[in-house]
């Protein structure tokens, strides 16, 4: 930076930019806000897209847990709406049938793993960020960018559509196990699987171009251990999108075969249904279905994870103001994680006779991928210790990330070994268990991506005092929601059950001379509780949504583009940042997390920042 | 804004973003027919014996259309080499090459492979005893079509019969083969592979049993309706058969006698079908399946009895099977078995690739494609060299597949 000419060169650049801008700006609404192929547009189309299916899909789930409560009445508020919108012979008066009940939980499931917290964690956080933190102008391939995005639109536009069609949309669970979805008469069930296959579709054009963007368009100066800890959990993630959703592409074409062309992949020999023999030829293997789904389904649960604990490692480091402790573990852990993710699928498929062998192997393999989570999670604990921590709302909920992750996680142990899984499989344990992980965890490290990321994209800070209403409300809901669900899971309660299990319970008449009535009243009882919760978290969520959009245009403005003093790159961008991004060359000189050190004169020191 | 190494490689990786970008593409495929591949072979390692096909292929087309794909993967770097040396004339007359192979590979596929199966039929029996009592009987289709004199002894096509499974099953004879056919004829399992060359298809006569005045359609509405039905547009006849009822339409075929039942079904009348003949039909028909033949009409069954003629058996093995001796019959369709399934849907999934892959070709070759070439040639031939890349893959592919589907 010595030279005379630099700087003139670098206003003309500017200057250059400017324009650049500037005609960008007089490009059509459509070019710059609808069809962009600006990264960051992209990322706050999935982000935004992302925020309303996780509300939509909650919503499914708060009219289900009414008819788990109080099963057989009408729906307050919803029933009429309902009974309007899907017909009176799904919910008839109001009151949820069963069928409608399958409807919304197999959809439930779909739209919260593929249509929320995908496209939210990964794509929107992934597409914004990512490209800024490693010093990028753009991702590798902004058209395929885009086009990976209407392929989602897509693939969401046909699941939504789903529910209005004669018979509604799948419902034979986010799973979709044949031979139930194979043979289920109406027409969800096609429609889920080529909703699906745009939305792999779509995951591949996003996979293929964030691991090309961060292979290839780094800053110079940014190695590969300058990374921050979030483009590595992209990068893995990315690659386990890439990797683990082909099969299940695979497994939704046989499927879509078996309904469409009649075929006899996961129908075996001497199917019969409904007292008649279904006439296919047989010889298919329905495990083959839950091996092919399982082999994304797990590496799934990362895909959903890793996000939001790089998400987590961001805001932790910036608000303790040190070092992420133990860095190069961190790194080391995330990349074996996303390896052994590939092998540990059929631990979902203890209770289908494979034989002992496997089970054991693929108990040991989970029980191994426990290490590296539990490294990821001590290094994030042990960041806290000795840091001068700032309680602000985004590190309110990377802080709550930890210890209901941890629980998530620890309860996944007995689920992991097959002899207590026995017990345990499709319960309500396993749903209290994978919502611990998937909730209280990656939906929070999401919340805190927003509360965060927030001024960089806007310019203007969210309300500090909603978001601490908004999390306070949600930590407690969250945890009344699904702690009482461990109790019930362990007292026997089935999950996917529309009456919330009162065939089974004590008090049903019809059981009384027989043994199979096993959930006491307290057991019951809870349903009562947990849907009044499940009401409550809903409320509280409202706070987060009025602020969201009033802090667009009203938010408190940020004095400056770091107004954080975060280390990382994404700071260096004005604000919020053109299309294009840098306004000045990046170079990179040091490590993500220089917080606190000694002798600077700050207590953060940026990546960009050269050394004297 | 100007993305970095769209076109140079990056030093410390050595790749341009696009070549990066298709073999992440393509590692993202390998899972794909990987997973595919896997099913394949669980099926067929689960399949029961006497149930997964082998050797239906014609293998010398398959082989045929393998050297068309290897010959155009050759073509498709001879382009790209060409355009290295600058030379677009050079470049047009390899990828056409490629495009001619692909057009050629598919039309073999399309064309030929896959509808000659859509004719070629398997038929179970509900009780083998019955080809028993026609092997003793003697072949009287074929002393009738007096081809060869004499009728075919019983014992001949028992032969055949045997034969075909065991090759088809098992590949060679054995102990195992014979215990499986043995076990095949006496539970109804076994498959005889063939042509269906006619069949006797029913005329159905319609009859008008009733009409219901209170079905909320006028008396002019369905007189209408039924005009519309009848062979002559005679509307006093309307009136009548509305009335007293009698005969609509006799000895007409299947699609008007059941257009005719549903038309008149809305308007309020009673229809009864009942099959008054049956008409010889000499045809190769397509796609069949089992409902095609067996469907009830009046207690009757649609097609009263197919004349088959086996597999390999030099026109001697011409047998007729009465509708109620078909337990299932199905064509080379994927509903016809797992093998099929997987046969059609690896294949189908690798056609369309080759289908992508030609109009890749072919934008590349017309003057919008070639656009970039006098824009920036070194980014259309790492174009043309990524591109290279995946039709390598898709030709890699079916080289797998040759052997699993028309070998093994």
């Amino acid at each position: 930076m010595s030279a005379t000419s630099e700087p003139a060169k670098t206003a003309e650049a500017t200057e250059e930019q400017h324009d650049e801008h500037h005609e960008h700006h007089e490009q059509s609404f459509w070019r710059t806000y609808i069809f962009s192929t600006d990264h960051k547009v992209i990322g706050m189309q999935y982000g935004f897209c992302g925020l309303a299916f996780l509300f939509f899909g909650f919503c499914l789930i708060a009219t289900m847990r009414w008819s788990m409560a109080y099963d057989g009445q009408a729906v307050p508020f919803v029933g009429p709406l309902l009974e309007a919108l899907l017909g009176n012979n799904v919910a008839r008066g109001g009151v949820m049938s069963p069928e409608l009940y399958n409807v919304f939980g197999a959809m439930h499931g779909t739209i919260m793993v593929f249509m929320g917290i995908v496209p939210a964690a990964f794509a929107a956080f992934g597409n914004y960020v990512v490209p800024l933190q490693i010093g990028a102008v753009d991702m590798a391939f902004p058209r395929m960018n885009m086009a990976s995005f209407w392929a989602f639109f897509l693939g969401c536009v046909i699941m939504m559509v789903s529910f209005f069609i004669p018979g509604g949309a799948a419902q034979a669970g986010w799973t979709s196990y044949s031979p139930l979805a194979s043979v289920i008469p109406t027409d969800g069930q096609t429609y889920w699987l080529i909703g699906m296959v745009m939305l792999i579709t779509s995951s591949l054009l996003g996979a293929v171009n964030f691991i090309a963007t961060i292979i290839n368009l780094r800053a110079p100066g940014m190695t590969w251990l300058r990374l921050p800890f979030f483009v590595w959990a992209q990068f893995i993630t990315a690659f386990l999108l890439l990797l683990a959703f082909p099969p299940l592409e695979a497994a939704g074409i046989l499927q879509l075969m078996d309904r469409v062309l009649e075929t006899s992949f996961f129908l075996p020999t001497g199917l019969v249904v409904g007292g008649q023999d279904v006439d296919v030829s047989g010889g298919g293997s329905p495990l083959l279905w839950q091996h092919l789904f399982w082999f994304l389904a797990h590496p799934e649960v990362y895909v959903l994870v890793l996000p939001g604990m790089g998400i987590v490692a961001e805001v932790i480091a910036n608000n303790t103001r040190k070092p992420i402790w133990g860095y190069k573990y961190l790194v080391g852990s995330v990349v074996v994680l996303g390896f052994l993710a590939f092998i540990v699928w059929a631990h979902h498929m203890y209770m289908t006779g494979m034989g002992t062998v496997i089970s054991a192997f693929f108990q040991t393999t989970t029980l191994l991928i426990s290490i590296p989570s539990v490294i990821i999670l001590t290094c994030l604990l042990v960041s806290l210790w000795g840091g001068s921590i700032r309680f602000n709302t985004p590190m309110l909920f990377a802080l709550a990330f930890l210890p209901m992750f941890g629980i998530g996680g620890l309860t996944g142990l007995p689920l992991g070994f097959n002899f207590s899984d026995v017990a345990l499989h499709d319960s309500y344990y396993v749903i209290a268990h994978f919502h611990y992980v998937v909730a209280p965890g990656t939906i929070f490290a999401i919340f805190a991506g927003v509360y965060y990321w927030f001024p960089k994209m806007t310019g203007r800070r969210m309300s500090e005092f909603w978001g601490r209403v908004h999390f306070w409300g949600s930590l407690i809901f969250m945890n009344l929601i699904f702690m009482p669900m461990f109790a019930q899971g362990m007292a026997g309660m089935s999950r996917r059950m529309s009456d919330g299990g009162a065939t089974y319970s004590l008090s049903n008449p019809d059981n009384a001379d027989v043994t199979v009535g096993t959930l006491s009243d307290t057991i019951m009882g809870l349903n009562v509780s947990i849907s009044a919760a499940a009401w409550a978290m809903l409320v509280v969520q409202l706070p987060f949504i009025v602020n969201l959009f009033w802090s667009v245009k009203h938010g408190e403005k940020v004095e400056s583009d770091n107004p954080w003093q975060a280390t990382t790159l994404e700071w260096e961008t004005p604000t919020p940042p053109p299309h294009g991004n840098f306004t000045k060359e990046i170079k990179v000189y040091r490590d993500p997390y220089e917080y606190s050190v000694p002798g600077a004169k700050e207590d953060f020191t940026p990546q960009a920042q050269p050394a004297k | 804004m100007e993305i970095p190494y769209t076109v140079k490689p990056r030093p410390d990786t050595g790749l341009y973003n696009a070549k990066l970008g298709i073999w992440l593409f393509l590692a993202s495929e390998v899972m794909l027919f990987g997973a595919l591949f896997s099913s394949y072979v669980l099926l067929r390692v689960g399949a029961e014996p006497g149930t997964w096909s082998m050797g239906l292929m014609d293998l010398l087309v398959g082989a045929g259309n393998t050297m068309v794909l290897i010959a155009s993967s050759m073509f498709v770097v001879l382009a790209w080499a060409e355009l290295k040396q600058g030379n677009l004339a050079g470049y047009k007359k390899w990828k056409w090459a490629t495009i001619a192979c692909a057009v050629l590979f598919l039309f073999v596929k399309w064309g030929y492979e896959w509808p000659s199966k859509f004719k070629h039929y398997d038929v179970w029996l509900n009780n083998a005893t019955v080809l028993q009592e026609k092997f003793d009987e003697g072949y009287h289709e074929v002393a009738s079509h007096g081809e060869h004199g004499d009728a075919a002894h019983g014992a001949d096509v028992e032969k055949y019969v045997k034969k075909i499974y065991t090759t088809r099953f098992f590949k060679e004879e054995s102990k195992d083969s014979q215990l499986a056919f043995d076990d095949a004829w006496r539970n109804g399992t076994l498959a005889l592979s063939g042509h269906i060359n006619a069949y006797e298809e029913a005329q159905i006569d319609v009859r008008i049993t009733g009409w219901k005045a209170d079905a909320g359609v006028s008396e002019d509405a369905a007189d209408e309706a039924l005009v519309k039905q009848l062979a002559k547009q005679d509307t006093e006849d309307a009136a009548g058969l509305r009335l007293n009822g009698g005969y609509l339409r006799e000895k007409t075929d299947y699609d008007t006698a059941k257009r005719a039942e549903y038309a008149l079904g809305q308007a309020g009348f009673t229809v009864a079908l009942s099959v008054a003949g049956y008409k010889r039909v000499e045809a190769h028909p397509w796609m069949w399946r089992t409902k095609r033949v067996t469907e009830d009409i009046g207690g009757k069954p649609r097609v009263s009895s197919i004349v088959f003629e086996l597999d390999d058996s030099h026109h001697k093995g011409i047998i007729t099977l009465n509708a109620g001796d078909i337990k299932r019959l199905s064509a080379y369709e994927p509903k016809h078995s797992t093998f099929f399934g997987i046969y059609y849907t690896i294949t189908g999934l690798h056609a369309a690739h080759v289908f992508g892959g030609i109009l890749i070709m072919l934008y590349n070759m017309l003057p919008i494609g070639l656009g970039l070439w006098h824009r920036d040639r070194e980014q259309f031939t790492n174009r043309i060299e990524s591109f290279g890349l995946f039709w390598h893959f898709v030709d890699l592919v079916w080289i797998f597949l040759f052997p699993i589907l028309y070998i093994l």
